[in-house]
């Protein structure tokens, strides 16, 4: 029994580490990479990753209960509004006339509403 | 009437979720207040649609395959911009391609926009007036035929199956 736990408590432990690491590195890639659509890149994926396996690591800490049951959910949603908010962002950021940076080679995006 | 008996069963079991008990009267209580939302949003939930119950419990393995694909594909996605960054000089070629994509049903659309965006390199960023293409914004974009290739072949064959 007391095995068991401690397993348990371990891997929930090793998800906190995956998650946290996920997260840190996606603020290095915000501060890093060149233009808003690169770093849209980096906070999305690495961030819906990093968030889900944090509550991932809940789940297993507290099992079924209260919290568990929220932190599914709230997985699940993130899950489901991440991309959309990169889009969203990406989108207002094109039309207001936000570049892409220089290394960039094709737009084909900005000739069809001008 | 199809469709509200499945929205309101799904807006129960959130209700559940988000109350932090399952048990049946907090599904019943989620079940009217969930009838109770729809009411006023109906334009927005399609109501009149046909459907039949064996189609969506047929359509469960495929979501399944689906969502699996989907997790794998987030972990890689991760792992590849981790690698972006971690670089000691950051050689990237981004760009914004516009990649046709087969469907026009908005759910097919919604589902495969997400799905680009979670996955390596890519992001979605408008689909066209027409519906015809989406607009993707990808960290590589030297090679854009491979690029429209690997999403046509890859990802909307996932989508379409699960959705349609």
């Amino acid at each position: 029994m007391s095995t068991l736990t401690t397993a348990i408590d371990a891997i929930s432990m090793f998800f906190f580490l995956i998650g946290i690491a996920f997260v840190f590195l996606g603020m290095i890639g915000l501060l890093r990479l060149p233009d808003v659509y690169n770093r849209l890149h980096a906070t999305t994926k690495i961030g819906t990753v990093g968030a889900f396996s944090v509550m991932i690591g809940i789940v297993l800490k507290v099992g079924l209960s209260a919290m568990g049951l929220k932190a599914i959910t709230v997985g699940l949603f993130l899950l489901l509004t991440a991309p959309i908010a990169a889009h969203m962002i990406a989108r207002a950021a094109h039309r207001h006339g936000v570049g892409l940076c220089d290394e960039s080679i094709m737009d084909d995006y900005g000739k069809t509403y001008k | 009437m199809k469709q509200y008996v499945i929205y309101s069963v799904t807006l129960g079991a959130t209700w559940c979720f988000l109350h932090g008990a399952i048990n049946l009267p907090n599904f019943l209580i989620g079940l009217v207040l969930g009838l109770l939302v729809i009411r006023p949003f109906k334009e927005l939930y399609d109501i009149d649609k046909q459907t039949s119950y064996r189609n969506i419990i047929f359509r469960i393995p495929k979501l399944v395959r689906y969502f699996s694909m989907l997790i794998v594909e987030i972990i890689k996605a991760s792992i590849v911009v981790a690698k972006i960054v971690l670089q000691p000089k950051i050689d990237i070629h981004p760009g914004i391609i516009a990649v046709p994509v087969r469907t026009t049903k908005d759910l097919s659309i919604t589902a495969i926009a997400n799905t680009i965006t979670l996955t390596p390199g890519t992001l979605t960023i408008d689909v066209s007036n027409d519906r015809s293409a989406l607009y993707i914004h990808s960290i590589d974009v030297s090679d854009p035929k491979e690029l429209r290739d690997s999403i046509r072949d890859d990802l909307e064959e996932y989508v379409l199956e699960a959705f349609e």
